[in-house]
This record gives structure tokens, C-alpha cells and sequence, in this order.
């Protein structure tokens, strides 16, 4: 979706847009004409925050942090106690980075498994090499 | 006045700019395999996770280096039938790491992940009207894990499919061309009917139909060994496409679904699963020569 400044026959730009998640779904975004500075506000309402949101698409910016997660299953993960929380063992940040490059909503099933791995070996840091034992270990 | 085309960009999201970046990532990641088969059939229950399963054996025989995706988020079946259902997710030098059968075909399943006794529900700012945004949510799953998962150590990934005649269209054209498609049904005047419309979707999109399987075609009979019909077959029930082979029905293959050991030498029907094998692997191989001599003429 675009928006055009009938006046100036000039592209609208992003403004600011609030929490996709906030205020029950309902998203409001300002657009403001760069030439006549004129602005206007886009108000959406859930179903169709939902329908854009399920794209796995960040509203407002690309770059910007999300404040709404993308796990598809939060609840589920919450009900299973694996919710991110201290754990009381380190990851190296190359380990880390590994983690973070899965699926985000594969990544606290993910931490667990590894991080009982390392528990039950007694380790209390998690770098590549436990990594790569926990994959021999579970036959990757 | 400017027109859509006249605007660079939406203004801000990028949201379209995100859309392409993420579908460049799944191209990166499943760049390496050498062919994508998708099971699928308009009709539910014909089997198409225990051929998909019979077939990823059968390939693997063959030669193949053989990984199955189960694409079925909302009744995820392959771990159990693989006997993964408690696979721990390694995080990779280059994504997830597929869980392996004993044998070594990667199968990566939601039920491997999530309890039986748990929902596939997607947390929605829209609670009620999930019908309007449920499948581009699933797609989008979709897309998470082909891109961050590591296909590296696979040359072919079999995709089983949720069954539906809508779904197989929304799947050939999220794929398009990548992929290559093939039916499942049962021999029966009503599931061939209904796999036949599979046939007329499909055939709408750019992917490929390879042909059919028909599942629990006949059973052995234990006293005389002699193939019996299951189902009554009249002239004219056969599909459009080209007949792949059949699998008759044994007991020993349900039993196995169950306890996880389908795969491996010893499976019920391995004889008329890797005749289809070897029918897949030729016609796969024609296309690739196709595809290879079209990129040259385009170049």
C-alpha cells in the first residue's frame, strides 16, 4: 500500500507507527506529505493489523526491533516453562549467534534441549564445542 | 498524477522489501538441492505422510540423500512415524540441523516439537477471525523454516503436504516451478475423483505434476500370496497423469507408522515402493535435463 499527497502528487512518507500488538491490535500509522508536510494518520483495526502482521513483517520499519514477537507459539512455549529466562549457564557469543540464526520460534526449544545437554555433562558454558558434542550426542 | 508503479517503495515499512528479502533467503538456503518433491492430495487420509515417508526410504536406496519436511503445522505426523518425536534442535553452522532417523533421512516435523496434547495456535490481535489470516500466517512458518534450516547435507527434500485441493494450489504456487508435484489416492471412485480436481489445480500453476501413487492398492493375501482389491475399480478411474505404482495395504506398514520403524530394508512393500522410487528419480532426472538445456538456451 502507498499513499500519495493528491496536492503535491507526492509520495507520503512514514512517520511513526505505534506497537502492532498495543491497544488490541489497533495500529495507527502517520504518513506526512515531504514536500507540503501535511500528515495523516492510517488507523487499522485487528483483523487487519493480523492479515498484514502475518506476512512475518515488521510495521513502521524493516530495520526497527520488533516489540511483538514472531513465535508463533507463545503460549505453548510459556505453559512449557521455556520462556527465555536466566538459565545460570553462558553462551559464547559464536554460540549465541548460532542460536540465533534458527527459526525464532524453534529457539527456546531449541536452548532448552541444549542447555539440559550441558547440565547433564555439567558444563556452565555453552560454546561451539558443546554444540557440536550435543550433535553427536542426539545423532545430527 | 502518479500512478502505483510511479512510487519507489511503500513509503516506509518496506513491506513488500521484506516480503523479497525473506523469499531470497529461502532460494540461498534450499539453492543446494538438486530436486523438491512435494506429496499432495486434494483428499485426506489417502496417506501421503506414510508414502512420503516409504518413498524417502526408497530414494535414500536409491542413492539419494533424502530429507522430508512435514508441512501438515496443524496434524504433524512424520516424527512419530520416524520415531522422532522427542528429536532435540541443534542450532547449526548454517541453521537448524534436520533430526536424522537411524538410517539418516532428515525429517523435520512440528511434531517433533510440540506435545500432541498442544495446539498449533498462533497467538492473533484478531481472535475470531483467524480464516482471514490463518494460511498466510502458515505460510510464513513455512517460509521461517525453509530458510533457517540448514538443507545442506540433502540433495532432495520431499515436502508432505497438508491434504486439500486448496492447499495443493496454494503450495504449487508458492513454489512454482522449484518443486515438482505427486498425487496420492486411494483407488477408490471417490478419492480418485477428488484427487482429480488436485490434478485440474495443479495444473493451473506453473509446478510440475509428476504423477500419481495409488495408496492401499489391493492387499496380499496371506494364504495364496495373490494381490485382492480393496476397493472396487471401474474403467475411467484412472487420473491424467502418468501412474507412478501402487502400494498395497499390510497391516505391518500401519503398525509401523505407529511405532515409528517405516524406513529400512525390512518395510512391507519395499519392492513396489522403490519400483515408484526408480519411476521418480527418472522422471525427476528428465526434467532436470529439460531444465538444464532451457537455462542454457535462455543464456
Amino acid at each position: 500500500m502507498k499513499f500519495l499527497c493528491v496536492e503535491c502528487d507526492a509520495q507520503m512518507q512514514l512517520q511513526e507507527a505505534s506497537s502492532a500488538t498495543g491497544d488490541g491490535g489497533k495500529l495507527s500509522i502517520v504518513f506526512e506529505c515531504p514536500s507540503c508536510s501535511r500528515q495523516f494518520c492510517m488507523l487499522t483495526n485487528p483483523s487487519e493489523t493480523q492479515v498484514v502482521t502475518s506476512l512475518g513483517v515488521r510495521i513502521g520499519s524493516a530495520d526497527r526491533e520488533p516489540k511483538e514477537s514472531k513465535c508463533p507459539f507463545g503460549e505453548m512455549v510459556d505453559r512449557m516453562g521455556l520462556a527465555e529466562s536466566p538459565s545460570g549457564l553462558d553462551w559464547t557469543p559464536e554460540a549465541s549467534q548460532r542460536l540465533n540464526n534458527i527459526p525464532e520460534f524453534i529457539r527456546p526449544m531449541a536452548r532448552k534441549g541444549i542447555e539440559d545437554f550441558a547440565r547433564a555433562k555439567g558444563y556452565r558454558r555453552i560454546d561451539l564445542e558443546v554444540l557440536d558434542e550435543a550433535r553427536e550426542r542426539f545423532g545430527m | 498524477m502518479k500512478q502505483y508503479d510511479d512510487l519507489p517503495g511503500d513509503g516506509g515499512s518496506d513491506i513488500l522489501g521484506q516480503v523479497v528479502r525473506q523469499q531470497g533467503r529461502i532460494q540461498k538456503s534450499l539453492a543446494g538441492l538438486r530436486n523438491i518433491v512435494a506429496v499432495a492430495s486434494g483428499k485426506g487420509g489417502v496417506g501421503k505422510s506414510t508414502v512420503t515417508l516409504l518413498l524417502a526410504s526408497s530414494l535414500q536406496r536409491l542413492g539419494r540423500r533424502v530429507a522430508a519436511l512435514d508441512c501438515d503445522f496443524n496434524g504433524p505426523s512424520l516424527a512419530r512415524m520416524a520415531g522422532l518425536q522427542n528429536a532435540r534442535v541443534i542450532p547449526g553452522e548454517r541453521g537448524m540441523e534436520v533430526p536424522r532417523t537411524l538410517s539418516g533421512i532428515g525429517i523435520l516435523s512440528l511434531g517433533g516439537l510440540i506435545p500432541e496434547d498442544e495446539a498449533v495456535d498462533f497467538p492473533s490481535v484478531a481472535s475470531g477471525d483467524s480464516f482471514t489470516w490463518r494460511a498466510t500466517r502458515e505460510f510464513t512458518l513455512l517460509g521461517d523454516l525453509l530458510a533457517g534450516t540448514d538443507w545442506t547435507p540433502f540433495d532432495l527434500l520431499l515436502l508432505d503436504l497438508p491434504p486439500g485441493n486448496e492447499r495443493a494450489f496454494q503450495y504449487a504456487e508458492y513454489f512454482g516451478p522449484a518443486a515438482v508435484f505427486l498425487l496420492v489416492s486411494l483407488p477408490s471412485a471417490v478419492s480418485l475423483g477428488v484427487v482429480r480436481r488436485s490434478v485440474a489445480s495443479i495444473g493451473k500453476g506453473r509446478a510440475r505434476l509428476i504423477g500419481y501413487v495409488l495408496n492401499m492398492d489391493g492387499y496380499r493375501c496371506p494364504g495364496c500370496n495373490s494381490l485382492q482389491p480393496l476397493f472396487r475399480q471401474a474403467a475411467g478411474d484412472e487420473l491424467p497423469v502418468e501412474r507412478l505404482g501402487g502400494i498395497p495395504f499390510d497391516p505391518a506398514l500401519s503398525a509401523g507408522c505407529d511405532s515409528g520403524k517405516l524406513g529400512g530394508t525390512d518395510a512391507p512393500a519395499v519392492s513396489e515402493v522403490d519400483e515408484i522410487g526408480r519411476k521418480l528419480i527418472d522422471r525427476l532426472e528428465v526434467g532436470d535435463s529439460t531444465n538444464a538445456s532451457a537455462a542454457g538456451s535462455e543464456r
